[in-house]
This record gives C-alpha cells, structure tokens and sequence, in this order.
C-alpha cells in the first residue's frame, strides 16, 4: 500500500515538474529579448556608412564650404537613429547609434566636431578615421544582419 | 489515458537540448572569441602605424588622440554587438528547446 502511495507521488511529482518545464518553456518563448531584423533599418545603416565615409574624404578643404552636405549628413543619421529608436527592443542597437553620433566622442560626432573646430583637417588622419568609422558602422550593420529574420522567428 | 512514459521523455528531451546548447554556444563563442583576437591585433597595428604617422607629422597630437580614443568607441560598440548577437542565440536555443519538448511529447503519446 505504502510503495503503490510513493509511486504515485513520484508519478505525479514527475508531471508537475513536466508541466512546469513546458509551462516556462513556452512563457520564454513567447517573450522576445531583441528586435527581430528589420530590412529598412539595414538600408538606413548602409547607407548612412556610404554617405559618411564619401563626406569624409572632403575633410581636407574647409569646414564652410561643405556645411550644407555636413547637415544633410547629419539630418541622415538622425533619422536613422530615430527610426532604430522607435523599434521595441532595440536598445543595444540605439546605444551604438549613441556612441557613434556623439560628439563628445571620437566617432562620426567628434569627427565633425574636430572639423568645424579646426577648419580642416589632414589627409592621413582622414584615411586612418574613415577606416575606424567604417568599422564602427560594421558593428550596427552586423548586429541588425545577425538579429532574426521574419522567416526565422516563431509565432 | 494512454501509458506515457515520462522518464523516456525528460530523458529524451535532456539529451536533445544538451546536443542544442552544445552546437549553438559553442559556434557562437567560437566566433566572439575570434572577434576579441582579431580586434586585439588590429589595434596594436594601428596603434603602430599612427604613433609613426604622427612622428612623421602627418597628423598632429589632437588627431592622434583622436585616433587612439576611437578604437575605444569601436571597441564599446563592439561590445555591444556581440551582446545583441548573444540575446538573439539565447532567443533561438529557447526556440530550439520549445521545439524538443514538443516533438519529444507528441512521440511519447504517439500522435
């Protein structure tokens, strides 16, 4: 009597504990950790990483002269930035976008304000910089390209 | 009630996940580790080639540091990435569990 009442317990101890790993199996993936990949914001990033990158090389000449292409630049990668900013989820990639537009910082933001500051600058620390912000855009661009893609997500 | 067998299940399912986190976490450190050497020796290059630049005086001091705190930005957002990266493998192996669990049920009662 006594062995048939333990295995029972066990049975049903068994079950429970099945149910709960199923339980939290399906409540995890029901919530999502990370924005899923978002085609526009990849276009957005590769193409703010080519716009920056030709607007660098005109760095040698005066600041003045290019102040109009300087704001659409920035007018781009604020856009984009607001775009990563309105997706849920997203807060890694917008903090990338933070580091990368700081101008308190020595990416794309510093590197403008390097300019305006100084009026122009050198050639060979145009070329050295343009292959650090390339670089720095490959981080956001792989992030987005490594998040999954619709046809990969489960409902 | 049909006759499950619990145990052969949760066993089933244990093996499964295993084998899942083994291949998963396994590529994914691979290739963050991979990133940390190769950013490591990219920055002592470059770290070499502008300390000779700027002796050249091709660049002046102010873009050198420049040059030297922006491999620590790169470096920050780097970072960053392969944190996003490890959400998306964590949120793909929770997937592939979900997927265990249910196949491995469906098979015990026989469906």
């Amino acid at each position: 009597m006594c062995k048939q009442r333990n295995s029972y317990f066990a049975v049903k101890t068994i079950v429970s504990r099945s149910f709960v790993a199923v339980s939290a199996c399906a409540f995890l993936a029901a919530c999502s950790l990370i924005a899923h990949y978002d085609q526009v914001a990849y276009e957005h990033a590769t193409s703010a990483k080519v716009d920056t990158l030709a607007l660098m090389d005109k760095a040698t000449g005066s600041y003045d002269e290019h102040q109009k292409e300087i704001e659409a630049l920035v007018t781009e990668l604020n856009k984009a930035y607001e775009y990563d900013r309105g997706r849920s989820l997203n807060k890694i990639t917008v903090a990338q976008w933070d580091v990368l537009r700081d101008p308190n910082r020595n990416l794309v933001g510093g590197f403008l304000k390097m300019w305006k500051a100084k009026g122009k600058l050198s050639a060979t620390f145009i070329a050295e910089k343009k292959l650090q912000i390339a670089d720095a855009f490959d981080q956001i661009i792989g992030l987005e390209s490594g998040k999954q893609k619709p046809s990969e997500v489960k409902q | 009630m049909a006759n499950i067998d619990i145990n052969g299940l949760l066993k089933n399912v244990e093996d499964q996940t295993k084998a899942l986190a083994q291949k998963q976490f396994k590529q994914y450190t691979q290739q963050a580790v991979g990133d940390v050497k190769d950013l490591l020796e990219k920055s002592k290059a470059d770290l070499k080639r502008w300390v000779e630049e700027l002796a050249r005086g091709e660049m002046d001091k102010d873009e050198f540091e420049s040059l030297v705190k922006g491999q620590l930005d790169v470096a920050e957002m780097r970072a960053l990435k392969q944190a996003g990266l490890a959400e998306v493998q964590i949120e793909s192996f929770v997937n592939g569990v979900v997927d265990i669990v249910v196949n491995a049920a469906f098979s015990a009662i026989k469906i």
